[in-house]
């Protein structure tokens, strides 16, 4: 098993991989989560009825699966729009909107996790709309909604692997490459899943930090 | 008022037929990359070197009709399913993926003439002395079962009525066999031979000749109504076999006797 033909020359490409699908990743994540607040505000101002068709709208990046829409999002870029963009801005385009899709859902939990009663009470002292949001809503409804994004965030890295149908050369696909060459699909996948968990395990333990802080306040 | 609607309406048709006359050739060279689709884990065709760069017979083919159209070359690797629809969605001007040019994928696409031809090889053990197709009448022979070129020998072996036809489950497992001594000869496709014979595992082995199976011609392949850009293509193939290039790329990653790109005894 450790008689193998990998070089660091191979190290460092799967490392250039692991760098697109961090990059890929935090793009969809920033834009995704920035869009999520966006909406799920949205949701919970406009009410059920006449939020419906941005919740139709998100349900279907919830429930068609991401490859799917990689695929039919490239295709509607390149057939319909007849637009000469790359594959790496397809992908973030398809993951942002993915992200934003699941973040709303979180953000409106988060938002309706805050008490009806306290948040009459900011109203009633006086604060707008805006300070209530900023100042009542925000500190409550983020504790709540942390650890939830963090899974988020993390899913998000994972399922960025999809990107490959786009022709975007990401962590998984470098490591496809490499066994194609040379044939040791268990040791290459080993080398991918322990990249895979140097990625994400600082994000976690971050989450886990932050949720300890905030919840002794 | 229905005039000025109807004349309108011709107006405004003619002003996109001005604007859609720049064709695929014009935006390629406009834009200066050619954008290949290739297969890279099929080798010796298209697969990888040890710093991962894209190599092999397809590659050094897109890299000359980028220097033909006086453009940059961009191989976007593409496994086998997805070439079609990369073309179709845009990600890539052309196909050179050794693609076989059949009637039902050229309901999608357009196919150029062909540039490139899988033939079937006869492979044998050089203590036999089998030096044809021919020359494997009597003795042992085997191949990937199921596969077109096995089920072809078989019937040979029969029609031939002495020697011996033994299928194998892996290609692997006929070349192994063939340098154990276990069989006399095999058929496979052509580049499969050659990479087996030059990778020098499996002893004293040959590629000694064609077998008269069907060949596999395979083709360049774009939008089916970039009528400019086949043209080319096939324009582009010829070329290439006429400036003797299409030997050099043949011998460079193949070896051996050069598939001929003709159909006998018809047009195109």
């Amino acid at each position: 098993m450790f008689d193998t033909a990998l070089s660091a020359n191979d190290l460092v490409f799967l490392a250039k991989g692991a760098g697109i699908t961090i990059l890929v990743t935090a793009i969809s994540v920033v834009i995704g989560t920035l869009l999520g607040i966006l909406f799920g505000v949205i949701r919970v101002q406009l009410g059920p009825v006449l939020a419906a068709p941005l919740t139709f709208f998100l349900d279907i990046f919830r429930s068609v699966p991401l490859l799917i829409q990689l695929v039919l999002g490239n295709a509607f870029v390149g057939m319909v729009l007849q637009l000469q963009i790359s594959g790496f801005t397809v992908a973030c385009i398809v993951l942002s909107l993915y992200t934003s899709a699941y973040c709303a859902e979180i953000v409106r939990g988060g938002i309706d996790a805050v008490p009806e009663i306290t948040r009459r009470a900011a109203r009633s002292l006086g604060l707008t709309w805006g300070q209530d949001m900023r100042y009542i809503v925000l500190p409550l409804a983020t504790r709540v909604a942390l650890p939830s994004w963090i899974g988020l965030a993390l899913g998000v890295m994972k399922d960025s692997a999809l990107v490959y149908v786009v022709q975007v050369t990401e962590l998984l696909k470098s490591t496809q490459i490499l066994i194609t060459r040379l044939q040791e699909p268990l040791f290459l996948l080993l080398i991918c899943g322990a990249f895979y968990f140097i990625i994400s395990f600082p994000l976690a333990r971050f989450g886990g930090y932050l949720e300890k802080r905030w919840s002794n306040d | 008022m229905k005039k000025m609607t109807l004349i309108a309406a011709l107006l405004g048709m003619t002003s996109i037929a001005g604007t859609a006359q720049a064709d695929k050739l014009d935006d390629i060279i406009s834009s200066g990359t050619l954008r290949c689709a290739v297969v890279l884990d099929f080798p010796p065709m298209g697969m990888r070197d040890e710093s991962n760069v894209p190599i092999g017979f397809d590659v050094d083919y897109c890299n000359d009709l980028a220097a033909a159209l006086g453009v940059e070359a961009e191989i976007v690797e593409t496994p086998f399913p997805e070439r079609i629809p990369a073309l179709m969605s845009g990600r890539v001007d052309v196909g050179v993926a050794s693609t076989s040019d059949t009637l039902e994928r050229a309901k999608t696409v357009g196919f150029s003439v062909p540039y490139f031809a899988f033939e079937m090889a006869v492979t044998a053990n050089n203590a036999t002395g089998i030096s044809s197709y021919e020359g494997m009448k009597g003795f042992t022979v085997g191949a990937v079962a199921g596969t077109y070129e096995a089920i072809a020998l078989e019937a040979q072996v029969k029609e031939w009525g002495e020697g011996e036809f033994r299928p194998y489950q892996t290609q692997a497992d006929v070349f192994l066999a063939l340098s154990q001594g276990q069989l006399d000869a095999t058929v496979s496709t052509s580049t499969v031979a050659q990479a087996n014979v030059q990778s020098g595992n499996f002893g004293d082995i040959s590629v000694v000749g064609f077998a008269p199976f069907d060949t596999d011609y395979v083709a360049l392949f774009a939008k089916r109504d970039e009528y400019g850009f086949l043209n080319y293509l096939d324009l582009f193939v010829n070329q290439q076999v006429r400036t003797g290039r299409y030997d050099e790329l043949y011998e460079k990653w193949v070896g051996g006797e050069v598939p001929q790109l003709m159909v006998p005894n018809v047009y195109r």
